[in-house]
């Protein structure tokens, strides 16, 4: 009887999407066979499931990047201008801030602290703490890189970075987790993501207003500090912020760096003996992987105006999720897009820029975003990665994955912004 | 006052037309572009100063 029921039904386009995909366990896994499908037959989705329009072309993405005249990043409700802070786990933030002045405002007063010569003098601390942290496992012979490696590193830079007191690294490192889980799943992780905010802000509200007075050469003195135009962000302001860099600044690079050695180990091992005659490729692994399988995936907007696009009218206000991870697989734009190459010829490899637009005339990748929003720790994140990687290649003689097979790399749900990464990476080597 | 964009040195980090919209716009290969050409205005003075301030690469100059 059953199987009659479902000879009756008609058979389901191969072409057509059904939204639910877009909410299953094969899409967290791997989503670019429905990238796929979306470039080639649906550039421009409406999907009236999750109420909103999805984008996957390369120069779709760029365009609407690029297009503040018609996408904004703030979010509204129906009825009027959205609260800040009051329901966002960092409190309020400078994601918030849209295309508005006040957004320009608030990037410019820190953006400075994150590239150039102010970032440099922190590359040592980030060296010594590799060191540190590799140190408590060298000796093994394994590491299982995620949870002893990479997850350690760039939250310990930051509280570092901040200047706070090395004794409260490990409290720090327990609201950064908190925080982190209370980013993606709301209900009992989002009540206890806001109350490690509002334990991480009473521990430092003291401090901001003992280093607004006498500024140090940290990075919380510098924020509370600078100035534009005469004026200083709030004490709201800088702990919004500080809580930003913790899952903006922290668990993102920690992805990037637990990727990087995924596909070395198991994507390709052939280029990673390439690395290891020259640990300066470490830079084209960062590129590469920032388009192959990038740690965000998706980036949303909403129309400020009708937009139109493939012929058809996106009405104002509509939601619209770009799929950065669709777009930086798109053939139009790369050659063999799902092939992991660190030497790329199509690709601008090096430093990002915030126009996308590069003078060798390569398209880059799309995992910082571009524009008016382009991330802020572009350089940063690239630099630790560097260093993180370096180091702990140079700690270890013939790394292998201890197990044959691995699970790959995941997300515990894209749409709404968990990060992709591998959950565990297990290596044995020699140590040096 | 007029302000000059040294195209050579531009790498096209996009900052100056980003951060002052008001003065500069990105042409299609990401160049950098003057939207408005007469500086008498006290508002467009600030954004040239900033932007020249500011661009990373050194490229943005003001000759009186
Ligand atoms: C590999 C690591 C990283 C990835 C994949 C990443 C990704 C991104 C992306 C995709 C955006 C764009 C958001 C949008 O378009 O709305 C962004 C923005 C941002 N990122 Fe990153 N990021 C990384 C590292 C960092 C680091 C180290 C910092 C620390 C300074 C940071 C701070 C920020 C901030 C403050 C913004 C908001 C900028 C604005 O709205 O103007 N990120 N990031
Ligand atoms: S800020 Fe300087 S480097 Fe950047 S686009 Fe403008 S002129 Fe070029």
């Amino acid at each position: 009887m059953a199987e009659a029921l479902q000879e009756q039904q008609p058979p389901a386009l191969p072409n057509e999407i059904d939204p639910r995909e877009f909410d299953g366990p094969a899409f967290q896994r791997d989503p670019f066979p429905l990238y796929k499908r979306l470039r080639d037959h649906h550039p421009l989705f409406h999907d009236r499931f999750h109420n909103r329009w999805v984008l996957s072309r390369y120069w779709d993405i760029d365009g609407a990047f690029q297009d503040n005249a018609s996408y904004d990043r703030a979010v509204y409700k129906p009825d009027g201008p959205y609260q800040f802070g009051s329901t966002h786990v960092f409190g309020p933030n400078i994601l918030e801030y849209g295309n508005s002045p006040q957004h320009r405002w608030l990037r410019n007063i820190v953006a400075g602290q994150f590239v150039g010569n102010r970032l440099q003098v922190f590359l040592p601390m980030v060296a010594q703490i590799c060191d540190e942290v590799i140190a408590t496992f060298k000796e093994a012979g394994e590491v299982e890189l995620v949870s002893q490696f990479s997850s350690q590193v760039p939250i310990r830079v930051i509280s570092n970075m901040l200047g706070l007191p090395r004794q409260d690294e490990d409290t720090f490192v327990g609201w950064y987790q908190a925080l982190i889980a209370g980013l993606g799943f709301g209900g009992e992780h989002l009540a206890r993501g806001i109350q490690a905010r509002n334990e991480m802000w009473d521990y430092l509200d003291p401090l901001i207003a003992t280093r607004s007075k006498t500024p140090g050469d940290d990075l919380l003195s510098r924020i509370v500090s600078a100035e534009l135009d005469g004026a200083r962000m709030s004490p709201d302001e800088v702990k919004g912020f500080v809580a930003l860099l913790l899952a903006a600044g922290g668990d993102t690079t920690d992805k990037a760096i637990a990727n990087m050695w995924f596909h070395m180990m198991y994507t390709r091992p052939d280029q990673y003996a390439d690395v290891q005659a020259d640990p300066n490729l470490w830079d084209d692994v960062f590129t590469e992987m920032m388009r192959y399988d990038p740690v965000v995936h998706a980036q949303f907007r909403h129309t400020t105006r009708e937009v139109e696009l493939h012929g058809r009218v996106i009405p104002e206000r509509a939601g619209i999720i770009l799929y950065l991870g669709a777009g930086n697989r798109d053939e139009r734009v790369f050659k063999d897009p799902d092939t992991f190459n660190i030497h790329r010829s199509d690709l601008h490899m090096g430093r990002e820029n915030r126009s996308g637009r590069y003078k060798d005339g390569k398209p880059g990748h799309l995992g910082f975003g571009i524009g008016q929003h382009f991330c802020m720790g572009y350089a940063m994140a690239r630099q630790e990665a560097m260093i993180a990687c370096t180091k702990l290649m140079a700690a270890m003689d013939t790394p292998q994955p201890k197990f044959d097979r691995h699970p790959g790399i995941s997300s515990p749900s894209i749409d709404s912004g968990g990060f992709r990464s591998p959950q565990e990476l297990v290596l044995t080597f020699n140590p040096v | 006052m007029k302000v000059r964009i040294d195209l050579d040195k531009c790498y096209r980090s996009g900052e100056c037309y980003y951060n002052h919209p008001e003065l500069f716009e990105m042409s299609d290969d990401g160049d950098p572009a003057l939207k408005v050409t007469d500086l008498t205005d006290a508002g467009m003075r600030l954004h040239a100063e900033q932007a020249a301030e500011v661009c990373p690469a050194g490229a943005i100059s003001i000759e009186e």
